[in-house]
């Protein structure tokens, strides 16, 4: 055993031991901080058809009652077609307005994907965007202690993949091309939410937050976060409990950014959310690595290196979840 | 040590201590650059930059290794090795 370290870590550590009190809680303070702090009557949602959104969108529905709720939703050109069914069916199971703003002009006048597409023609000059499907990925050696390196990936026609490291020039030039999109849902949110006079309610959890997984200023970029202290197996939790539609629990989290289907998983966690949410408790709790270890089937030399990654995450992204420095 | 080798080390350290963004003095060649923080993946990314600008060295996947990029004696013995071959 680790010296100073935390004991007692088993696998149904993160379980909700009363989930209809975790929910009130959530509720309660929701209603506080809407109403009490922000002095505003409802809340507005971005719904995507993904588990957070519509568990957020669930919560605020219980929270200010339906018709104190906006689900808006926000297609541009590159979503993936179950979003906007699936968003749907969620509105209609508890009774919320919604409104569809397709975003694609919005985004073609920032030249959002034409920014983009001229950076990853230059690692790929055949790339066509009108036949091809792109995304990013991550390369990572989960024994080496190097950070991750990025890499963009191109669908041809025929099916073909293929994969090129990204030099640092181009792969910022696609992430800040691609964040108009999360920048843009922003700025229609908070037209609807100041029209009816509403809080924007965000959507990112707990591991979107800690590990630095969201726009600044983009899906970061709202009043509250109610789930943003949820692991992510508990807000699949809350989902059930709820009610949110089948489809959406069963759905695969996608980053719905690309023209190529990328899941969470494979862009960014690197692991599955069952095992994430136990490795990045047992973190920042500063469980025993070697206890954490056995638990979870790794040496404790493994755990301390997922440790060692988790930290360098949590700091180097830092910047995303700082405010406007003003103290001068 | 060849003069060479020095003036590629050299270049190199002055790179990784202009571009960290943490107290470049604590930075000796044997310093582990990554793990002890001085710089994170876009860091990562940018020496590689470096590298294929200044000393015409390629990254290729497998050379994504620790002992390649660890520190400055390391990544200056990846770049003969490199252009050694």
């Amino acid at each position: 055993m680790s010296q100073g370290k935390k004991t007692g870590f088993h696998k149904d550590i993160l379980k909700l031991q009363n989930i209809e009190e975790t929910i009130n809680a959530i509720l309660k303070k929701l209603r506080e901080d809407v109403h009490g702090k922000l002095k505003r009557h409802g809340g507005v949602i971005g719904i995507s058809g993904g588990i957070d959104s519509s568990v957020t969108m669930a919560l605020a529905a219980k929270a200010f009652g339906s018709d104190n709720v906006l689900g808006v939703l926000l297609p541009e050109k590159d979503s993936s077609s179950d979003s906007e069914k699936l968003a749907l069916e969620l509105a209609a199971k508890f009774n919320v307005k919604t409104i569809t703003e397709n975003i694609t002009g919005a985004l073609s006048g920032f030249k959002c994907y034409e920014r983009r597409d001229e950076a990853v023609k230059n690692v790929f000059p055949e790339y066509d965007p009108a036949t091809y499907k792109m995304k990013i990925g991550i390369k990572t050696n989960p024994s080496s202690k190097l950070p991750p390196v990025f890499s963009v990936i191109i669908i041809t026609p025929d099916g073909e993949e293929k994969s090129k490291k990204l030099h640092a020039k181009d792969y910022m030039q696609i992430v800040a091309a691609s964040n108009f999109k999360q920048r843009s849902r922003m700025s229609m949110l908070y037209y609807h939410a100041e029209r009816l006079h509403y809080a924007v309610i965000g959507t990112p959890n707990k591991h979107e937050v800690d590990q630095g997984f969201f726009v600044k200023y983009g899906d970061g970029g709202a009043d509250v976060m109610p789930i943003g202290n949820l692991y992510k197996t508990q807000v699949y939790e809350i989902a059930r409990y709820l009610g949110v539609p089948q489809g959406i629990i069963d759905r695969t989290p996608t980053t719905d950014t690309y023209s190529a289907e990328q899941t969470q998983e494979e862009f960014f966690y690197q692991f599955p959310f069952e095992i994430m949410d136990l490795l990045w408790f047992a973190f920042e709790n500063s469980y025993d690595p070697v206890e954490v270890g056995k638990v979870m089937g790794h040496s404790e030399e493994d755990i301390l290196h997922i440790f060692d990654n988790f930290k360098r995450k949590n700091l180097t992204t830092e910047y995303l979840r700082m405010s406007p420095i003003r103290d001068y | 040590m060849s003069e060479i080798k020095v003036d590629r080390k050299e270049e190199l350290r002055e790179y990784v201590k202009g571009n960290t963004f943490k107290e470049s003095n604590l930075i000796k060649d044997d310093t582990l650059i990554f793990q002890e923080g001085f710089f994170d993946s876009m860091g990562f990314v940018m020496l590689m930059d470096f590298i294929e600008q200044k000393f015409g060295v390629t990254t290729e996947d497998d050379d994504l290794i620790e002992e390649n990029f660890e520190s400055i004696n390391a990544i200056s013995d990846f770049i003969q090795r490199k252009l050694s071959n």
